[in-house]
Parts: C-alpha cells; structure tokens; sequence
C-alpha cells in the first residue's frame, strides 16, 4: 500500500520543488521593490527611515551624509571591518551610536545592495490613513446603517397614509355635502373618524378581525425574536484603546496566532498579550502602514518605551482593552480542550481574523451554538491520542458506522462546562 | 438492623412530638417575600398588593432594559508578565504552617498570584501531608480586612520610620538606664528569628526573651527534666504502639502535634482481610474528645481523677511487668485500669500511655509507665525531641511578677495574646500596664495590642520568609505566597517581625538574606548531600521540608554523656543523651530528680470538686487566634455538632436532675447556667454531653474574643472566654478546675447546631464489628441488604428498576473507611475553601440551612442491642424504646461523612422539572446552577440531605456581611474555577469537577492514559488520616478498584442499598478493637419486620 501511494507522491514532489526552484532562479533579476523586502527582513529592526534613532540612526539624509554608495556597500557588509581599517568616517559613525557594532551582511549580493541603497535613499512615501479607531478594513465586513432606518421608514409611510387617507376622507365629504347641497339633499353630519371606523369595523367583522389578528401576529412575532435576542451578541464590535490591526499582524504579515496569543495551549484562556510581547517587534517598528506612529505611540505609552531615548524611562500604564467574546461567569470553557486536544481553528470560532482590523464576535456563542458543533463534530485528534484509546473501542463498537462526535463522547453533559 | 442503635442527638433519643414535628418539616419556612420588598413587618407597613405589583412590573421593565445594554467587559493584561505565571493556570508553591501551636509542612495553590488553598505538602516528614481545619482555613485569615495596615503609634497611624526612630530612641533610653527589656512571644522554632533575637539582644543586652503557649505543655517538659535531665517533649510514634492508652490527652485533635499523631494512628487502624489487626485504643477522660470519640473503649473519669488513673495504671502495670507499686487511691475504674494495663503489659516496647495532663507529677508517673513497657526508644524518641511548644510558665509567671513590680522598662510581644488567654489569676493586663514601653507585633489590634503604644504589624505567614524546626534534624521554610496585601503605595504597609527586630538590632540585611546565610552557616553542614549551597538551598524551597543529619549519612551530634538517671522506686534504663547540636538553642536546665512516690503522693493527695471543669480546644478554633475566620465558626464541633457557640457541656443525667432544658441542639432553647471559678464568673448556655463524666463540666477555650476582628462586630462576640479559668498549680498551668459552682441562671438562649437535620428513621447508616468478628469474617457487621421481590428474596444489588446506563469513559467512585475517619473536619473547611461555599451564620444554621456540602454525621450508639433483647426477652416496641433510652452515660461513638452519594439512579435527578440536575456518563450526578429555577423538589426527595439550597444572596444581601465575599479581600480567597452560587439556586458536592475536568486535560496533552492518583477531591487530599479514596473504577489497576474488589465480599458497602438508589459512595464498615460480641448473619426477613414496626412505633 504504502509503496504504491508514496512513488508517485514523491515524484510529483520532485516535479514541484524543480519548477519552483526555477521560479527562483529566473526570479533573480533585483529591482527596488526587493530593496523594501531586504529592509524590512534585515534592517527594520534596527533603523527607521526616518529620523528617528532606533538601535541605530535614522536613515533618512544618508544619501547626503555618507561618504558614497560605495562606502556604503561596504559598511553594511562589513562595518567592523571598515572601521579597523581606519576609514575616519565609518569610526565617527561607530563612536557617535555609543559604540555599538553593526551587525555583517556580509550575505547581501552587490546587486541586493544596490537595490537596497536605491530604497533607503528614496523610501515610498507613507500616507498614513487616520486612526479613528475600530473601523478601517472591517467597514465592509459591519456595513455601518446607512440611509434610512427600516422601522423610521415603515412608521413615515403608516403616517402618510393615515394622512393621506384623512384628507381624501375630508375632500370626500365636502364632495359629498357639496352635492347633496346642489340636488336639495339633507346635508350628511359631520362623524369623526373614530365613529366612523366603528361603524364600519362592525360591518365588516371578517376583515377586522384578520387585521386585529395580524397586528397582534406580528408584535408577537417581534417581541419573540427581539426577548430572544437578549445576551447575544453576534457582531459585537466594540472600540478598543488602540486599534489593532489583525489583518495586518495575522493576514499580511502571517504572525501565527499562537506567537500573540500563547498560552491558548497552556491554559484556559488564550490570553490577551502583555505588553512586552508588542515591544518585542515594535521596539523596532514605530510606524505602520495604515495609522503611522499614532496607534504604536500607544504601545510606548504602556510599556513607558521613550522612543527617541530608546529606553524604559516612563511609568508602565496596563492596556485596558475591551473584552469582545464573553461568556457568562458559569461557563468554563477551555481553549487547550479545543486548540491543543480537539486541534480546532482559532477561525471556527472566532472567525478569520486575517480579514478583520479589531477584532469582532462573529459567532453568537450562544449554548445552542456550542451544541450544535458538539453534535456533529469528530474529535480530530482522538484517534491518536492514547487517553481516548479505551473509550474509543468501546464507542467504535458500540456506534458502528455512525460518526463518534464530541457529543457521543459526553461532550454535551452539563458538567463538562457548567460547575 | 444495626447491632447498634445510633441516634443523632437527644432530641431524636427522646423523640419528642416538636422533634417529630422539625423533623417533618424541614422546608417549613415560607418564602423570605418581605426580604424583597424592604420591609420587615409586613401587617403594618404600606406595602400591599398594588405596591407589589407596581414593583414588580418596575423591576421587569428595569431587568429587561438593563438586558438589552451590551455589558462592556475589561480586559486587562500584564505589561510584563511575568514568567512563571501562565493566566488560568495555578502556580504551587512549597511553605509551612506554624502558629505557636499547629506546624503543617504545606503547599499553597496561587492563582493569578493569589493564594486561595493550602494542602499537605508530602515531602515532610512531620506532617506527613497532612492538614487541619485550622491550616485548611489559614488561607482565609490572610485576607481578612481587620489586619493592620500598617503601625500605629499611641492607636493613632504612623509611618515605619517615625516609629522605627521613636522606639529606636525609647529603646536606647531604657537600655541605658539598665531597665529590663522583655521579649514575649509564643513557642518560636524558626531558628533564624531566635538569631534575630540574639543580634537584638546583643545590641540590648537587658533584652530577655520568655517563650509562653496559650495551652502549654511545659509539664511534660518538666517531667523529663526531672526524669532524664532534659527538658523536651519527646517525639512519639502512635503507629509503632498495638496498644494505646491516653489519659486525657485530645492527640487527634490539640495535643501538642495532632495532624502528625492522626497520620500515625491511621497507620494502625487500617485493616483488610490480608492484614486483620488494629491497635487497641483506650481512653479515660471527663469530656468526650474527638479522641475519646475514635477510642475502643473509652472510660468517663472526673478530673481530680485523672491523675489517680495514671497512678494506678502505674501500678498495675507494674505489678504484671515486677516493680514496686506507689502509694494509691482505690477508683471507680481500677477493672478498666487493670485491663487496660494487661493490654499494655502484652505489648511491651510496642505501647504507649500519653496523658493530657499538664502537671509535672502526673507526666512524670506516665513517663515511669513507659519505662516500665520500655516504649522508649521505640513509641517514644527522646533523642528526636519537638520543639513546637517550648512555652515556659514558670518564666511566664516569673515575667509577669517582675512586670507587677514596675521592673520592665520595655516589652516586645510577637504572635502571643496574654491579655486574653492569661489565668485570671496572674492578672496580665494590669501587670502589663505597668511597663514603659509596649510593643506589639500583632497583626491586629488585639487585646493585647490594643493596650499596647506602639503596634508594628507583622506581616501574614502566607506573605513571610521564615524557618522552622519543628523537630530535631527535620527543618522547613516558608516563602512568601503574595506580595504583601498591605505595602506602599496604598498603605504603609506591614512589615515581617523578623525584620523589624533586625532594624531595630542596627542590622541592615533583610530577612531572607538573613536566613539564607543562617542556613549556609547551620544547616546546610548537617547534610552530605548537595555540595553547593544554592542547590541545597534550592531544593530545600521546592521540597518546603528537609530532614537533615539523620537518614542522609551525617550525624554530627555526638553523645556527651550517659545521663543514668535513677529515680525511686523503678530503676531506670538509661537513656542517651545528645548535645543539642541544633540551630536552636537548647537551655538545658538541671532539675531536682522527681521522686515517684512523692509524685504519687501529691496526686493522691487532690481532692475531688462537687462539680469539676475540665477546659478543652475545639478542632476548630483551638486556642482561638484564628477567631475571626468565618469558616472555623461555622465549622460544627465534631461532638456537639454546635456552630457559633461555646458553650457548658454537662451529663444528661445530671442535666435533668437539676432541671435544665434537654433539648437543646438546632432551634432549641438552652437553659443559661453561670460558671463561677475563684470567684470569676462567666455565663454560657448547657448543653447535655452523653459521654461526659458525672461530676464534670466542660467549656471550649478560644471562644469570647472582643478584638479578634470585625466578625465580633457584625455577630456580636462569639461565646465567652473561658481563659481566665485556667489555674496555676504547681508553677504550671492547669487546664480546669476542681472546685466550680454551676448555677442556673434562669435564662434561656439559642443555640445552633447542624445535625438533627434528618431522622435516620432505625435505618442501617453505619454499619460496625468488632475485629475479633472481622477476623473469623471480613463481612461480619456488613449484612446484604435484601428485598422481598415477586421471585423471592433477593439482594438488593441485584434487584433494579431502571436501565443500567453506559460509563465508556471513566466511572468515577469514591470510598471512605469508617475505621479511618477520625471526624476532624479538615475535609468539611477543605471543602469549603475549594468549591466557594458560602457562610451563613447562626441564625441560618438554626433554621437548618447551612450549606457545607460534606458534613460529617456523629451517631452515639445505646448499649441496647437486638441481641440483649432476645436474650431478655424483651417485646420489640420495649426494646426500641430501651435502644432510645437516654442513659447511655458513654456511648460509642462513630462519624461519617456525607457529601453527595451520586446515585447512579438518583431520586433527586427524577424530579427536576427543568433538567437541572442530571447524571453525566462518568457517573456525576451534575448539578447545573443556571438551568435551576428553585424548585427543591430534588432536596425533599433526596434521602441524604445533601441538597443546599440558596435562601438568601449570601454574597451581597447585607445580613450576611460576615461571608468573606462581601469583602473585598476576602473576595480574593475564592476559587476561579468554582461559580459563586446566587440566591434560589440549589448546590451540593460535585465530586470536585472542576478537578476532575483539569485532570483529565492534563492527560489528554500529555497524550496518555489518565493516572491514577492524578485527580484527588478536596475532602481526601486535606484528609489527615487518608479516609477518603477517589478513582475511576473503570481502571481496574486504581487503588479504588482494587479495593472495591477486595473489599466486596468484605466491608464495602453503600447506604440505603436496599431503596435502589446505587450510589457511587461507598464505606467500610468500622472495626472496634472491643469485645462486644457481635453476632453476624442476621434473618434479612425479621429486619424488615422489625423495621416495619419500628415505624409504626
């Protein structure tokens, strides 16, 4: 069996990994577009190309400043040794950033440097797009409630019609007057509106009652579905203190979940990061894409990081963010049952956050929410794992064909979470 | 039928037509609906029907707009988090309980850096994992809001500095003038702060530290001075000794190291088909003890007696064993004695006689008996002394007539209250008010500190470093748990005494630097083990408890001299003494060699009281420095089953002869009797004790503190304190009195107790033998219970109505040994703490809604038997009343624990009309507080009572202001992992689930079957006498299966079997080590007849 399946597994293997690498070597020829990617990947940690002073100096002017392109091939690929050879301008560099060494690169091919100088000297020019906070990406995914409100426009059109129905009400009857007056009739007295309707509810008792039994089906009906809504809160999407960009971190950048959220493996809960995670990477990146410095100062802020003096000088303040997926207090639920035991996406229930800006309830969460996956879904990883060993048998053999779900296996007994 | 008759209290003994009555309706209170609206007298208030429904419909618009509000939830990380800690995740650490009295070795479970449990830590030697109610509750203490916050100068706040500066001055002042300065603490056994003290004296030299225990043993110690010229209490080995005679000595529950001495004497109660023998326990005392309670026989003695029985076993013993005999007394119980001494003489060197007492005569008579049975060396280790409780009294007293006589310029007083637990006679207070300057490390204002100038808080144990040595070669730590809850910026702060003394001494390391360098200098040479100190250090503070110097090679301690220490008239073997080469320093002071017969001749020479009192410790509160914890006031006396209260105890029978109300537990009035005492008069309800010496009285210490905290506020002071009744005699305390006058003070008052709850309705609950019956039969005592079916009689196991459900996972089980329990109530606080039960006070627990999951039932049991009836011919309606004839004067005794049964058909599950309650396929019976509506239907139909019902908001409703979740540190203490339970919602055991759910997980991570032994309840890992057994009974290779199985055919067995219930609790059936014959295989058919008639009786 396993012969049969593996040969030409491996060599179809063979067949991608050749056209891929020649995907890359074809791919060789480096533009400028490459110099942001070897920044990013080489440089961004320590440098902003900006002015401002990170581990290093800003970059921004270096053009002007150093000695030359030339020089400076040289000083990234080897600072240590530019300087021991005693180039004058490569020492005053060292000893005016408190005499730290750069880092080699030596890796870095002639034509990567070029490519990289080229984006350092003409960096694209960022246009930070506002900060307002939670909306940014996500507009799309929560369209905000334009135009008119459905329940505002159903009650305008009820209140033209009743006005509309009161006016030919009262041209008719001076129609009416106005002709019994010419043929010498009786002039009809004036009945108010409400007598009227009486009057014509009691004649026409079938139709009354259908309208009496719709308008009481239909409060009825909103009242249900709006009690039933009560505690549920799918689409809950509240501001945040700073508005995090998940798409950015986890979609663009590709940041696993678990590098932010690490202890979803560890523990009950998956725990929001501490600050000191952010600062691991934002020490070094100051500026983002979408909001600039403005949504990272906030970091600064918390961690009391003084950017320009690239030290902890300023009291630490917590980071009050707003918790978007609660559950009640007599709930337990365990992100390590289902992360790391049952191998469950984070996206199954918190949906996929690789498109979303602050993050957002998508599922109701909801007991019937929970029961149903409880209901249909295989534990992935059960098979393997030795402590469902002996259960498994015995449900294998007890539910022959059937699917063993989380519910098979007791996993919509009260105590599981409620205690 | 049970061989023995139990009945629950006195009440159902005499069964009353108001007993039949509370018992029939346990429900009957109505609904609290003028709890709600705010008004307590309903008739004349304004408040009628319009007003409740213009409330109601206000309260539903107000719930439903405050539904429709999305809550907004903070969620608030770390900035830097802390390595060690993962959020949701429990950090253990290793630390030690001592409070002057009780040393645990323990671990405490911190979450999210808070500490919320202590457990036994099984590393140590001494407490061997063990815990109490009282280290079970010490988690609590921690965060209780009437500490300190920081030091107090003149009852007005102050900051460290300036009061650091002011008695730095005041200090230097009275050392200059040469006046005394006196440091009085409690037994100290951290070595570390005895050099503390040293370095203060050293820069005070007229510094003198006195060492004073609120309930003393320094007689014992006396005693061996005079008898082996070394002033310890020795070690002593409960589970070495077949036989065990205690005279008066409370050793499961007070005396001197009791967590260690249950952990001991377990060891010899354990029996099973492969190993069929036990100790024989024999105990005379006046109260009925929790020990008393456990013995095999028990033999009631007044306490001017107590050291003529010592005396006179002395005597008997050496008539069998060759030695000559002391002057004696003849006593009611000489046959008892001279049984009891037979035993003793049978077990040579395999024995062992303790006594209670605290008089240097009486120990040293009953260190002559254990020479004689040559128990030294082997039940008793002379060599391996405790030094728990070096309190003095003779220096206590010497302290206070030197402080009388305005000799004291400056007193230092740390972790000891003697304004509240001194003798009336010694007269502290005034004594004390004399001396210039008074200090106190309290971490209260206490009685004491409230007299004092200057209060310099200590901090909690749970926040400390410290060292203990509890015992010789056995040493222990303590580490800090929390940052202190009091500290800068918010508060001044409190500071660790140690560290106050070092200051205050010009010594500027702080105290853990301190120890560290004490350990590196002492300990740390008495072992061979480690060769760095950073790693011995290490491994001491993840171990919490080292033994060192013996076992690990080295003993550096050498024999100084062979002390043959002769005393008339019994030659004694000579004992080898050691130099204390330990960190404590020993004061080996040489002592007049006591001479037995003048010891004898002194205790003859006693004279018996009319009425006697004999002081005692409740298992709760003990000496009473935890009397602000609401879960030990709560806790029921494991005797008296009465919460909330000290109180008189008294022989029924005397009871009714002076006329006093007999129905006095639950709801029931108590007749209110004054106590006077050398003309010191306190006032205290009666409460009739069977079991209780004729003649005697008994009243709990402890109890009657005024400035123990806020409780005393918000409850009113909690019972009287008995303290001012301790005596001196002889230059030592005695705990009692010999001449008392008890008179009736023509009062009546309240009193709650929790057991007449539920009658037993004749029905077999507990189930005994004796063990020459086990022996012949393992199932003796165990009868199968068996029912009358259309096809005959059949075993009640095997008759059922119901399906047999599916358990493919686990099935959890659990098993108690009735023969291990001692009845402490380690579990009960246990639970507590771990499943967030609430408090609820003396009035709720009158109208029987207290809500401890697992409670511990006690049934006395009547002398009449089935057999007896027969035998006497008597009819069977005489002989149940004859069985509940109230002249049982001692009664055996058995607890049991009862905590949800999780019957597998489970009656209560049957009438839920929500589905509330349910059974889980691991065989739970859950309970899901959030589906409940409140029906209780399932707790009337629940055959245990287990079933707590939420009457009230115990954690807001302002009545209940003494529960620790109205408080915003006490909220701190409660589990994360529990829910805190609302008003109208029923609750009971859960088998701890929340354990089992994290048990399981961590066995589906680490991808392998669950351990056994991973998952423990609450109940069984605090029980001192591992009573409790927890497993999955699917895992035939669990210590439950296998004990299941053995004990099948033996003494396994559930309650109330034969009504098909199938409960997942079992119990074996308790062994006595007695001779009452009990006959085996009883006609199923006559017992349930006699039951049947029982009831129509």
């Amino acid at each position: 069996m396993d012969t049969m399946c593996n040969k030409p597994r491996k060599q179809i293997l063979a067949i991608i990994s050749f056209l891929f690498l020649s995907f890359i070597f074809s791919a060789n020829n480096v533009s400028a577009a490459d110099g942001a990617k070897i920044f990013k990947q080489n440089c961004a940690v320590c440098h902003s190309l900006g002015t401002n002073k990170l581990t290093g100096p800003g970059l921004a002017g270096i053009a002007t400043r150093a000695p030359g392109d030339e020089w400076l091939k040289k000083w990234i690929k080897n600072s240590d040794a530019l300087r021991k050879s005693g180039d004058a301008y490569a020492v005053k560099v060292y000893n005016d950033n408190n005499q730290v060494p750069m880092s080699a690169f030596e890796f870095l091919s002639d034509e990567e440097l070029t490519s990289l100088i080229e984006y350092i000297k003409a960096p694209p020019v960022e246009t930070p797009k506002g900060n307002s906070g939670a909306t940014g990406d996500l507009a799309a995914a929560v369209p905000a409630e334009q135009g008119m409100n459905p329940l505002a426009l159903l009650i305008g059109v009820i209140v033209f019609l009743i006005v509309i129905v009161a006016v030919l009400r009262g041209v008719r009857f001076s129609l009416k007057n106005l002709q019994n007056e010419k043929q010498g009739l009786p002039l009809e007295e004036a009945v108010g509106p409400w007598t009227e309707l009486k009057s014509w509810m009691s004649v026409n008792k079938t139709k009354t009652g259908l309208v009496i039994l719709f308008i009481v089906g239909g409060l009825s009906s909103a009242g249900w579905y709006a009690l039933k809504g009560i505690g549920i809160y799918e689409g809950y999407h509240p501001t945040q203190p700073i508005a995090f960009n998940h798409k950015l971190h986890a979609g663009d950048n590709a940041i696993d979940c678990q590098y932010c959220h690490s202890t979803v493996e560890k523990s009950k809960t998956a725990s929001i990061p501490s600050v000191n995670v952010c600062m691991n990477c934002h020490k070094g990146i100051s500026q983002g894409p979408t909001t600039g410095t403005a949504e990272i100062a906030k970091i600064y802020e918390a961690a009391g990081w003084d950017p320009d003096k690239g030290a902890y000088t300023k009291p630490e303040r917590p980071i009050q963010w707003v918790k978007v997926h609660n559950l009640p207090d007599f709930v337990f639920f365990s992100h390590q049952q289902h992360v790391k035991v049952g191998k469950q996406d984070c996206a199954n229930c918190h949906g996929d956050l690789k498109t979303m800006t602050t993050a957002q309830q998508v599922k109701p969460l909801t007991m019937a929410w929970c029961i149903e996956c409880h209901n249909k879904t295989e534990v992935p990883g059960m098979k393997d794992n030795p402590y469902y060993e002996s259960l498994h048998k015995k449900l294998a053999e007890k539910y022959k064909d059937q699917p063993i779900t989380v519910a098979k296996m007791g996993g919509i007994e009260c105590a599981k979470c409620h205690y | 039928m049970a061989t023995k008759k139990y009945w629950k209290g006195l009440e159902e003994l005499n069964n009353s037509p108001e007993f039949v009555q509370k018992a029939q309706s346990e429900f009957a209170e109505q609904i609290p609906v003028e709890k709600f609206l705010g008004n307590e007298n309903q008739e004349t208030s304004g408040t009628n029907r319009r007003d409740f429904l213009k409330f109601l419909g206000f309260s539903v618009t107000a719930a439903s707009l405050a539904a429709c509000e999305t809550p907004v939830n903070k969620a608030i990380p770390y900035v830097v988090k802390p390595e060690e800690i993962t959020p949701g995740v429990a950090n253990w650490y290793a630390s030690t309980y001592y409070d002057g009295s009780d040393y645990a070795s323990i671990i405490v479970k911190t979450r999210e850096g808070r500490p919320i449990k202590v457990e036994g830590n099984d590393f140590s030697k001494v407490s061997m994992g063990g815990t109490n109610a009282r280290v079970q509750a010490s988690v609590l203490s921690l965060y209780d809001s009437s500490r300190l916050t920081g030091p107090t100068a003149n009852g007005a706040a102050a900051t460290w500095e300036n009061v650091d500066k002011e008695i730095g001055g005041k200090l230097a002042a009275v050392a200059a003038k040469g006046g005394a300065i006196r440091i009085l603490s409690s037994s100290i056994i951290s070595p570390s702060t005895k050099a503390v003290i040293a370095e203060f004296t050293a820069k005070y030299p007229t510094t003198k530290h006195v060492m004073y225990d609120a309930v003393s043993y320094s007689g014992i110690a006396k005693a061996n001075a005079g008898t082996f010229g070394q002033e310890v209490i020795p070690s002593y080995n409960f589970a070495k000794a077949n036989v065990i005679v205690s005279i008066a000595a409370d050793f499961l529950a007070n005396w001197i190291s009791p967590i260690e001495f249950s952990k001991q004497y377990a060891k010899t109660r354990k029996v099973s088909k492969d190993h069929a023998e036990m100790s024989k326990h024999i105990q005379f005392e006046s109260n009925l003890s929790l020990t008393g309670a456990n013995a095999d026989e028990r033999i009631p003695v007044k306490v001017s007696e107590q050291g003529k029985v010592a005396v006179n076993l002395y005597n008997a013993v050496a008539k069998i064993v060759g030695g000559s005999a002391l002057p004696s007394s003849a006593l009611a119980c000489d046959a008892a004695i001279a049984k009891a001494a037979k035993e003793l003489a049978e077990n040579k060197g395999k024995s062992l006689v303790v006594s209670g007492s605290n008089d240097v005569n009486v120990q040293a008579v009953v260190n002559g008996i254990n020479q004689m049975l040559d128990n030294y060396g082997k039940t008793i280790d002379l060599e391996n002394p405790t030094y728990t409780h070096q309190g003095d009294d003779a220096a206590f007293a010497d302290l206070v007539a030197e402080m009388a006589a305005g000799k004291v310029g400056a007193i230092i007083t740390y972790n000891t209250n003697p304004v509240y637990t001194a003798p009336a006679s010694v007269k502290f207070a005034d004594a004390y008010n004399k001396v210039g300057l008074r200090i106190s490390f309290a971490d209260r204002a206490d009685e004491t500190a409230s007299l004092a100038q200057y209060i310099c808080p200590d901090s909690h144990y749970l926040e400390s470093w410290n060292d203990f040595n509890p015992k010789k070669a056995h040493y222990s730590l303590a580490q800090p748990t929390i940052t202190p809850l009091f500290a800068q910026p918010r508060h001044e702060g409190t500071r660790q005494a140690q560290d106050t003394l070092l200051k205050w001494a010009g010594n500027t390391t702080d105290y853990l630097t301190y120890i560290q360098k004490n350990w590196m200098e002492k300990v740390y040479p008495m072992q061979g083990k480690y060769m760095m100190f950073t790693e011995f250090w290490n491994h001491s503070l993840h171990n919490g408890a080292i033994e060192v110097g013996k076992g690990e090679g080295e003993v550096l301690a050498t024999p100084v001299a062979d002390s043959t220490a002769v005393i008339a008239p019994v030659a004694v073997k000579p004992v080898k003494v050691e130099k204390s080469a330990d960190v404590t320093p020993e004061v080996v002071t040489v002592v007049a060699k006591i001479s037995l017969n003048d010891a004898a001749q002194k205790i003859n020479a006693v004279k018996a009281g009319a009425m006697e009192l004999a002081l005692y410790e409740k298992v709760g509160l003990g000496n009473g420095n935890q009397a602000n914890n609401p879960w030990l006031q709560e806790l029921p006396d494991p005797i008296s089953k009465i919460t909330w209260d000290n109180y008189v105890t008294m022989a029924p029978a005397q009871m009714a002869k002076e006329g006093y109300l007999m129905m006095e537990r639950q709801d029931r009035e108590a007749s209110v009797v004054t106590v006077t005492v050398n003309g010191k008069t306190i006032k205290l309800p009666v409460v009739p004790q069977p079991g209780q010496a004729e003649g005697t009285v008994g009243i709990a210490l402890g109890y009657g503190r005024e400035k123990a905290g806020s409780l005393s506020e918000k409850t009113g002071v909690i019972g009287q304190n008995a303290f001012p009744f301790v005596q001196v005699v002889n230059g030592t305390m005695m705990y009692g009195a010999l001449e008392v006058s008890v008179a009736n003070a023509n009062e009546t008052t309240e009193i709650a107790g929790t057991q007449i709850h539920h009658t037993l309705m004749g029905r077999e609950i507990v189930k005994e033998t004796n063990l020459e019956s086990y022996k012949k039969n393992p199932k003796s005592g165990n009868h199968d219970e068996m029912l009358v079916t259309h096809s005959g009689v059949k075993k009640a196991s095997t008759v059922d109505l119901w399906d047999e459900f599916d358990r493919p996972g686990h099935s959890w089980g659990m098993t108690i040994d009735l023969n291990s329990c001692i009845g402490c109530g380690s579990c009960v606080v246990s639970c507590t703490a771990e499943n967030n039960v609430a408090v609820v006070g003396k009035d709720q627990v009158m109208k029987t809604r207290e809500m401890h999951w697992l409670r511990i039932d006690r049934y006395y049991s009547s002398d009449m038997t089935k057999e007896v009836a027969k035998e006497e011919g008597i009819g069977a309606i005489d002989m149940y009343l004859e069985m509940e004839n109230p002249a049982a004067a001692n009664p055996k005794v058995v607890f049991q624990p009862i905590m949800c049964q999780h019957c597998n058909h489970a009656p209560c599950e049957n009438v839920c009309p929500v589905l509330a309650t349910n059974h889980s396929s691991d065989g739970l019976n859950q309970m899901t507080y959030n589906r409940c509506v409140g029906t209780r239907y399932c707790a009337n139909n629940c055959p245990f009572k287990v079933r707590r019902f939420n009457w009230f908001n115990y954690n807001g409703n302002s009545d209940f202001a003494f529960n620790p979740t109205q408080d915003d540190l006490g909220r701190m203490v409660l589990n994360p992992d529990v829910v805190v339970r609302s008003r109208g919602v029923m609750e009971k055991c859960s088998m701890c689930v929340q354990r089992i759910q994290e048990g399981k997980l961590e066995a589906k991570k680490s991808e392998a079957p669950l351990k056994d032994g991973a998952i423990k309840t609450a109940c069984q890992q605090s029980c001192p006498t591992n009573a409790i057994y927890f497993g999955d009974l699917n895992d035939e290779n669990s210590e439950i299966a296998k004990l299941r199985k053995e004990e099948a055919e033996g003494r396994n067995y559930f309650i109330l079997e034969e009504i098909g219930i199938k409960p997942t609790v079992s119990y074996l059936t308790k062994v006595r080590n007695c001779e009452d014959t009990i006959e085996d295989g009883r006609k199923s058919a006559g017992h349930s007849e006699a039951k049947s008639e029982k009831e129509h009786a």
